[in-house]
């Protein structure tokens, strides 16, 4: 053959690939992280890929695990379906990961699943939407962000620890209105109490009073927002005007800081909110804040951070790196009798012993489902004063 | 008392709608299209309102005379720049125009403002309770400012010079020609009172509810309802459209949930078209 110039080049060119390819089969093994870098997710995505990065570089320098190297790969999903799928084709088939750490959006998530269940590739997400799980994915989700199932069912019982009687619901025009209402309405009968009705609104309406009218007519003594900042800007402050003196509960993502600056405090005054909390009193959420070097990380890279524990440890326990390893692997390692442990370097040289174990993480016990979702996760409770979000607990 | 409250809300509500109603139906009359830009200039009043008081820190009322002047001024440069030249293509192409013009004012709002909803500068106050009924009191003093301005307008079409003239056109353009009135004054004089309205409206309707760019797109049915009940081109028929849309819309509440409020709209325009295609209170056929 002669070795003319295009060849040499072409060879060069390919050399570097052929060789990470070969590297990351043989000698290590290969982890994808697939983040939002930019896009909606942007604020979210480099603090995500920190705790990862965090864990591979501890556990690295423990000596890795079943004797290889930790190689994480992390590609920027751009909070869009499309460049989701593209760079999870590359993490599977270029760098033929095991397992893919961190998908955001749901709709990211719900594009990126089939590539990974086909390819036998685990996929760790902190998205929220019902919908994800209910996909035929072989069990190869796993979710650590509530569904809107758990968070409604803990919202209902958190108004009727609040002394609810009668209430009424007030849902934005959204997938998750009905089945939202649903599950509160199950609950709040369920103890006994009145649930006298629910409207469904058009957000993108400037006025509900007529909406808000129907509600006041039942005499309700706690009224359940399911909205957003915008629409609940407006729903506040005709609430205050129509006299309203009852409770009123709603999303934290909607009763944020801009809500309670564009509302004078008395309109706001005792609006209860609640968010999916990381578990502040676990060793691992004060490593994540060590890591990330903030008193309040978000919950996305607390769960981040038990996604590539997690992974780690069932490669272990399972003795092989593959997708399907970690998909026979995880629920023996996250749940169960075994010892508890926070961090993947003491669960490691458990494992070694042939010592169950039981991880504990930063966002909280993860415990799965066969679908894929968490159990049980703790939830934080504020309540507006004086113009001001002040925490009522952690539970 | 649930009806009185729903005719109380119905009232309140028609007040309000008949002020960019009679802004639409003024435009109709002496330039005989639809001119739909009416809700872009609607925004473009509620916005103007809204700098004058949260940035100017100015009371309420000394809002509306200069959201009626933005709006007169953008509305008859805006219709020179873009609509007079589709004028001679016929009223079709004129009202296809002026979609895009809607359009094109809605979104640079959008571009300075952002889409988030934005409020007065007005500390809530708890609506006035007798007995079950509620009267909000920002209601009742939007209601009579809507009033006034109906009745100023009245005087002014009635016994002012100008206002005679463009009576005078919206009743026959080709006699008014011969005894000498300027068809381009008076058509520019009738944009310019539409739009001021449409613009006063914006106020009117922004300080009942949360302002963003499509505040009057929003309103856009209801006021071209109203205008195509009273009888488009007639402005006590505007007045009359207004009322049986709001009380129309609120009635309706007692039969369907409020997602389908809106379609008390359409239905009103459907059935005078259907049995009276010129309106309750219209003189010709369109």
């Amino acid at each position: 053959m002669k070795l003319t110039r295009r060849a040499v080049l072409s060879a060069g060119v390919a050399m570097p690939f052929i060789g990470r390819t070969a590297f990351a089969q043989s000698n290590t093994i290969a982890i994808g992280a697939l983040t939002p870098q930019t896009g909606a997710g942007g604020s979210y995505g480099p603090s995500m890929v920190k705790t990862i990065r965090a864990v591979v570089d501890e556990v690295n320098a423990a000596g890795g695990v079943l004797g290889r190297k930790i190689e994480l790969i992390s590609e920027n999903d751009e909070t869009s379906p499309e460049a989701g799928v593209r760079a999870a084709r590359k993490l599977i088939d270029v760098n033929k990961v095991s397992a893919i750490l961190g998908t955001w959006a749901s709709s990211v998530t719900t594009a990126v699943a089939p590539l990974c269940w086909e390819n036998k590739v685990m996929l760790f997400t902190v998205s929220g939407a019902d919908s994800i799980t209910q996909l035929p994915h072989q069990g190869f989700i796993i979710r650590t962000q509530p569904t809107s199932k758990l968070q409604s069912t803990r919202i209902a019982e958190f108004l009727l620890s609040r002394g609810a009687k009668r209430t009424f619901v007030m849902s934005a025009q959204t997938p998750f209105a009905v089945s939202g209402f649903n599950t509160v309405s199950e609950v709040l009968t369920a103890a006994k109490t009145e649930v006298l009705g629910h409207v469904i609104y058009d957000p993108a309406k400037a006025t509900f009073r007529s909406e808000l009218e129907q509600a006041i007519k039942t005499k309700p003594d706690t009224i359940f927002f399911n909205s957003y900042t915008p629409d609940l800007t407006t729903l506040l402050r005709e609430l205050y005007r129509l006299g309203y003196e009852g409770r009123k509960h709603t999303m934290a993502y909607a009763a944020n800081a801009k809500l309670l600056e564009a509302l004078p405090a008395e309109v706001t005054e005792g609006l209860t909110s609640m968010a999916p909390s990381p578990d502040v009193d676990s060793p691992v959420y004060k490593k994540v804040r060590d890591i990330l070097g903030t008193s309040d990380p978000d919950p996305y890279s607390c769960q981040t951070y038990d996604h590539i524990t997690m992974a780690l440890l069932a490669i272990a326990r399972a003795g092989e790196s593959s997708g399907p390893a970690i998909h026979g692997a995880v629920r023996k390692i996250s749940q169960g009798t075994g010892t508890k442990i926070s961090s993947a370097v003491e669960g490691l040289k458990l494992i070694a012993q042939k010592t169950e174990v039981n991880y504990e993480g930063a966002s909280g016990p993860c415990d799965f489902a066969d679908t894929g979702d968490i159990i049980t996760c703790k939830f934080r409770f504020d309540v507006a004063e004086a113009g001001k979000n002040r925490l009522l607990g952690i539970s | 008392m649930e009806l009185v409250q729903i005719l109380v809300n119905g009232l309140m509500a028609g007040t309000l709608l008949a002020i960019p109603a009679i802004g639409f139906t003024t435009i109709f009359a002496v330039l005989r299209f639809p001119n739909f830009a009416v809700g872009g200039l609607m925004a473009i009043g509620a916005y103007t309102g809204l700098v004058a008081n949260t940035m100017g820190g100015l009371p309420l009322l000394a809002t509306l005379p200069i959201a009626f002047m933005v709006a007169g001024l953008i509305g008859v440069g805006s219709d020179k720049l873009m609509i007079s030249g589709l004028r001679p293509s016929g009223p079709l192409a004129a009202a296809i125009g002026t979609i895009a013009l809607g359009l094109l004012l809605e979104n640079a709002l959008r571009f300075v403002f952002g889409n988030e909803f934005r409020t007065f500068n007005i500390p809530p106050v708890r609506d006035w309770r007798f007995g079950d009924l509620r009267v909000p009191p920002h209601q009742v003093e939007n209601a009579t400012y809507a009033l006034v301005i109906m009745a100023v307008l009245f005087c002014f079409l009635m016994f002012t010079r100008s206002g005679k003239m463009m009576r005078a056109v919206a009743d026959n353009p080709a006699l008014a020609g011969l005894k000498g009135i300027n068809a381009v004054r008076t058509t520019d004089m009738a944009t310019f009172l539409g739009m001021g309205l449409a613009g006063i409206g914006g106020v009117l309707i922004g300080l009942d509810v949360a302002i963003d760019p499509l505040i009057g797109t929003r309103t856009m049915l209801a006021v071209f309802a109203a205008a195509v009940v009273g009888g488009l081109g007639s402005i006590p028929g505007a007045v009359l459209g207004a009322f049986i849309i709001g009380l129309g819309e609120e009635l309706a509440l007692l039969a369907v949930a409020p997602t389908y409020r809106t379609a008390v709209g359409f239905l009103a325009i459907l059935l005078i078209l259907s049995f009276r295609p010129r309106g309750l209170l219209g003189e010709r056929r369109y």
